[in-house]
């Protein structure tokens, strides 16, 4: 029974990758000790084993020796289990029949100060993934067939340039905004930064190509009330409200969430907001400025000098809001330009903590002070100190730019540059789509930069401010990017999603519910079969994270690749003693530098060295030269780098790459 | 509490200064200046007084005039806000406010003033020549020598330059006691011994005679590192030479405006070439850097500047011609030579000592003088 289907013919392949593995995990020695494991038919060390060289070998082995399984010991997963999975694939064996064990990130780097112990630990890992080998299934991927619509949510800046985009590509697109119009914030500003076109303009000219595309449908005054369904066939209910309340369910391949952000507001008495009219918020001076025309008044008086307090409500040591927004202090600089431009001579002051007006947006600092805007800095912990006199405006400041002369000002105006927070119903929207916030309470990408647009839940992407404090053109970036995405996903046929889900064991659930109660995605579902209720798993919402499985009394659900056989055997697989010969360091410099263990360079290092023979080049180049793939050369080369082989030589004319050349060795 | 005044950053636009709003506080000219120590640090401090218009501070600081405009604060500021331009500026405009006549201001700040105050002066000299000059005699001296004592006896000169040396003074003295109420006075928090004033009083002297100070400042030039001291022998040799002939004017015109023709090496000829030397050879020189702008402390030149150099370069050639035609016996030419080289002479001294160029002959010692003193009576304070 326990022999039953288990793998007999498995192939182990150690890699040295050349030399961050082997320098301290004694991977020649652990290569031999696999040979003995049950099962196994073939075990390698090899110096790369990504290297094409190498897959061609592992092909060939798989062939010959008619392997039924193989391991990997390399690096991460995330590097190479597609490669090798590929391998599998082209040498005609089930990808899934393959397993990664991970000795570079876990073994060799995280215990450099213990190479034995490291290749102690690389031997249990090794031999549970044999184990695990042993047990594992072929499996198929799940096909599913996408709907080609999408739901955007928000028909800001960021959801109408998605929309447009995604419907030119060919999908239907439904626009839902809250709102009695699209536009979002940037309908209401007039000219706006970089460009110097109209907030106004812009919106309107975006709705009008909205209305002329006839695979864009905009709601308007429609809220999002409940979404079901998974990726490629999500079902959002929305509700409209205009002379009558009107329900519709509309299908989605994806969901693009584009809520954007709401502007902080100050409590009152904060700076002596909402004590007087001289003391305004960011987003409300510009309005002033956009709608007044001819001089600047307050009180009947024209505005001479206005002065600016930054950071009001953000990065706050205690407290809400630690984040900067980001986009306030380039928004205040074009806020001041504009009021110069409108208003000639109004003297601007600004109070700041930082200025962060990164790229390109530096110019409008320049701008602001070559019109002769004063700038002075406070810190948080001793802020500006506003009082009001007879409805006239004094502020304290101590500039730390003036050795921390305190000041007195008297503005006609007092700014309070306000930033971005998350928009006030954004825990509801969270709820509903089940995405996460973080710390700062926007919607959380998976990662900031390797995903920056997609969410937890497979095909939930992000897009604009909704994601933290973004400019316009961000904002765009973003959603074009998460247009992209969706696109890529939904203009293929049929869908090919991970296999590795969990799956009911259909003679044990007794449907109790349990793992429904569990499951923070919503895969699992009350079905029938043959007259028995029982547990069924939406594959397509499924993440494979396997809460359900330890919660189920009968023990009748298990996640694919992660059985009770396969995480058993892990175990015992690592456990298993391991006796490891002691080797002795040779003595030497050659110890020192590593070069003494190689016994001698791979042959891709070799056709390296002959192209440098003839003068310093760089990686693309040499690259070019050998017809090889530059990321394979990279690699080499930092490798070679290291163990000091080749070594810099400047950089190209464009300064863009480095030129290496051999290193001068004594021999 | 302190407060702003706004509009400094315009005035000071007027002075000369340009593009020091552009400043961000980097710091970077401070640590450039050779000039800067830890008790007196520059330009960055003076460039923050002026952008914000602290023109408490900015008044009573010493600072400016102890920079010599080297332009290595200029060259490395990052955002070319001309720090040393700044500093220049300041200069001038601190004259103005020492100036209790306001007239400072003036000259500074409108051309038609600065012109029209030289053609005014120029035009009383002339007058004063025209009724009340002695006979034009042809007849020469037994030597062969133009009669120039007949025609403007040297008496009577003499009384006009006493005169004119005693309002320079007068003019002069007040407003440096001006910048001392400004730079001493205005904290009252700090006690100054009175001691002090006589043992920091050498460094006067001293600076005023040896510009020490500015041999120190070094400046990136052509790629290559230079010493500063080029420019320092020249701006010396020009100072001595117009010490020199200054007091030859004002205190022995009786021994240097004679008949007698004496032999070339006599001391009165002596010093009346090396001064005529080190005038010119300074007038070419700073011409020839301020057309060019070939160094960073001439590619912006005020129009006092210009006039400055202009007035200086004529009484300097008139003076020469004069010297020519007297001694080659042509009267005429003499006496008309002589009543305009007085007509550019009067106003060069009149306008540039007490509220314009020439004053930093006086400023720049006396600064050094009292931001010792200050510095000194802080550091007893703390010990
Ligand atoms: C004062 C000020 C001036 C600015 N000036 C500039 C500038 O000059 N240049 C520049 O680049 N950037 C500027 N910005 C930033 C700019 O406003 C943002 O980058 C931009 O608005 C982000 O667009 P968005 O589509 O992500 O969000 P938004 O503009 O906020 O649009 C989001 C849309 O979603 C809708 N919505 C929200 N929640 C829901 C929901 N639950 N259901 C349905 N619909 C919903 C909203 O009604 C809105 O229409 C400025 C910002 C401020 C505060
Ligand atoms: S962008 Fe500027 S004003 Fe806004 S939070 Fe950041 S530092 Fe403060
Ligand atoms: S494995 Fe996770 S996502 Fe899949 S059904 Fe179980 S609890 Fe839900
Ligand atoms: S180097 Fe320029 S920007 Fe920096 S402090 Fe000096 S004047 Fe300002
Ligand atoms: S010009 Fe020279 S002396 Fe003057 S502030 Fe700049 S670096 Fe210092």
């Amino acid at each position: 029974m326990e022999n039953e289907g288990k793998k007999q013919r498995i192939g182990v392949y150690i890699c040295h990758c050349g030399g961050n593995i082997s320098d301290y995990v004694d991977v020649e020695q652990l290569s031999d000790i696999m040979k003995r494991e049950e099962g196994v038919v073939i075990s390698r060390d090899v110096m790369f084993t990504c290297a094409d060289s190498n897959q061609k070998e592992m092909i060939r082995d798989i062939h010959e020796h008619h392997l039924d399984g193989f391991v990997v010991a390399s690096c991460s997963p995330k590097l190479h289990l597609h490669t090798f999975r590929n391998v599998a694939q082209r040498a005609g064996l089930n990808p899934y029949n393959y397993v990664q064990v991970n000795v570079r990130e876990q073994c060799s780097w995280a215990h450099s100060d213990h190479p034995d112990q490291a290749s102690v630990k690389a031997a249990g890992l090794i031999r549970a993934g044999i184990r695990r080998v042993s047990y594992s299934e072929a499996l198929e991927p799940l096909r599913i067939t996408a709907v080609k619509s999408v739901v955007i949510i928000g028909a800001g800046v960021a959801g109408m340039r998605a929309a447009i985009e995604l419907a030119r590509m060919g999908n239907e697109v439904f626009l839902v905004e809250k709102e009695a119009e699209g536009g979002g914030q940037v309908a209401a500003w007039d000219t706006l930064y970089p460009t110097g076109t109209s907030g106004k303009d812009l919106t309107q000219l975006m709705l009008k190509q909205i209305r002329e595309i006839p695979a864009i449908k905009l709601f308007t005054n429609a809220t999002v009330e409940h979404v079901s369904g998974s990726l490629g066939n999500f079902m959002v209910e929305v509700k409209i409200r205009h002379e009558k309340e009107e329900s519709l369910k509309l299908p989605a391949g994806a969901i693009l969430v584009t809520t954007g952000f709401d502007s902080n507001l100050p409590a009152e008495g904060t700076f002596g907001y909402g004590l007087s009219d001289r003391v305004l918020t960011l987003p409300e001076f510009r309005k002033r400025i956009d709608e007044a025309s001819g001089n600047l008044m307050v009180n009947g008086k024209k505005i001479r000098i206005v002065a600016f307090i930054y950071c009001v409500g953000m990065r706050q040591e205690k407290g809400g809001n630690k984040y900067c927004s980001r986009t306030c202090c380039t928004t205040t600089m074009h806020a001041s330009l504009e009021l110069h431009r409108k208003f000639g001579n109004v003297k601007a002051i600004h109070l700041y903590r930082d200025i962060r007006t990164y790229g390109k947006q530096e110019v409008l600092y320049n701008q602001a002070s070559q019109q002769g805007d004063l700038f002075m800095m406070f810190k948080e912990n001793d802020p500006p100190v506003v009082s009001l006199q007879d409805s006239r405006l004094k502020i304290e400041v101590t500039d730390h730019l003036t050795d921390r002369t305190r000041f007195e000002l008297e503005p006609d105006l007092l700014v309070l540059v306000t930033g971005m927070v998350p928009r006030s119903d954004s825990d509801r929207i969270a709820q509903l789509l089940k995405i996460p916030v973080g710390n700062d309470k926007f919607f959380n990408e998976i990662h900031p930069k390797l995903r920056p647009v997609e969410t937890v839940i497979n095909g939930i992407m992000l897009g604009g401010s909704c994601q933290g404090p973004k400019n316009i053109t961000e904002s765009i970036q973003s959603s074009l990017s998460a247009a992209a995405k969706i696109n890529a996903i939904l203009c293929k046929e049929s869908l090919e999603l991970e296999p590795i889900v969990a799956r009911i064991n259909e003679e044990a659930c007794t449907w109790c519910g349990i793992c429904a109660g569990v499951c923070d995605y919503d895969a699992i579902f009350q079905m029938e079969t043959d007259g028995k209720v029982i547990a069924g798993v939406n594959g397509a919402a499924c993440t494979g994270c396997g809460i359900c499985a330890p919660v189920c009394p009968a023990d009748a659900i298990e996640v694919a690749q992660y059985t009770n056989h396969e995480i058993e055997s892990m175990i015992d697989g690592f456990m298993a003693p391991v006796i490891l010969e002691e080797k002795l360091a040779e003595p030497g410099s050659e110890e020192e530098t590593g070069e003494g263990l190689m016994k001698e360079y791979p042959g891709i290092w070799k056709e390296i060295l002959k192209q440098l023979d003839k003068e310093p080049l760089t990686i693309p180049q040499i690259a070019k030269q050998l017809q090889q793939e530059s990321e394979l050369i990279t690699y080499h080369v930092m490798t070679m780098n290291k163990y000091r082989i080749l070594e810099p030589a400047g950089t190209d004319e464009d300064l863009t790459f480095y030129l290496y050349t051999p290193k001068t060795r004594l021999s | 509490m302190n407060k702003l005044n706004l509009q400094l950053a315009d005035t000071l636009r007027k002075y000369g200064a340009k593009e020091f709003t552009a400043c961000y506080n980097c710091g970077t000219c401070t640590a450039i200046c050779n000039l800067t120590d830890s008790s007196s640090y520059f330009p960055r401090k003076i460039v923050r007084y002026s952008a914000l218009g602290y023109e408490k501070a900015l008044e009573s600081s010493s600072e400016p005039w102890l920079c010599y405009y080297c332009g290595e604060c200029n060259e490395s500021c990052p955002k070319q806000a001309e720090p040393a331009e700044l500093m220049m500026s300041i200069r001038r405009y601190l004259t103005a406010r020492y100036d209790w006549t306001g007239l400072s201001h003036k000259l500074y700040t409108s051309t038609a003033w600065e012109i029209g105050s030289i053609v005014f002066l120029a035009l009383i000299i002339l007058l004063l020549f025209v009724f009340y000059h002695g006979p034009m005699t042809t007849e020469l001296t037994p030597q062969g020598g133009v009669k120039l004592n007949t025609f403007a006896p040297w008496k009577t000169i003499e009384l006009g330059d006493w005169l004119m040396a005693g309002m320079l003074s007068f003019f002069l003295l007040t407003n440096i006691f001006r910048m001392y109420l400004k730079i001493i006075r205005q904290d009252k928090s700090l006690h100054i011994p009175l001691v002090l004033y006589f043992t920091e009083a050498w460094r006067i002297v001293t600076n005023f005679f040896t510009q020490w100070h500015f041999s120190e400042c070094t400046s990136i030039e052509s790629g290559k590192k230079i010493s500063f001291s080029a420019y320092w022998i020249i701006h010396w040799f020009l100072m001595t030479s117009y010490l020199v002939m200054f007091t030859m004017i004002v205190v022995f015109l009786g021994w240097f405006q004679t008949e007698t023709i004496y032999a070339w090496w006599h001391p009165q000829r002596i010093l009346g070439y090396y001064a005529t030397i080190g005038l010119t050879v300074g007038i070419v020189y700073f011409f020839w850097a301020r057309v060019k702008k070939n160094q960073e402390k001439t590619r912006h030149s005020h129009i006092t500047d210009w006039t400055f150099l202009v007035l200086l370069f004529l009484t300097t050639i008139t003076g020469i011609l004069v010297h020519i035609f007297r001694i080659n016996g042509w009267p005429m030419a003499t006496y008309y030579i002589y009543v305009f080289h007085i007509m550019v002479l009067f106003p060069m001294l009149m306008i540039e000592v007490p509220f314009s160029k020439w004053s930093h002959l006086a400023y720049r010692p006396f600064a050094i003088y009292f931001s010792n003193v200050v510095n000194t009576a802080e550091k007893k304070k703390r010990s």
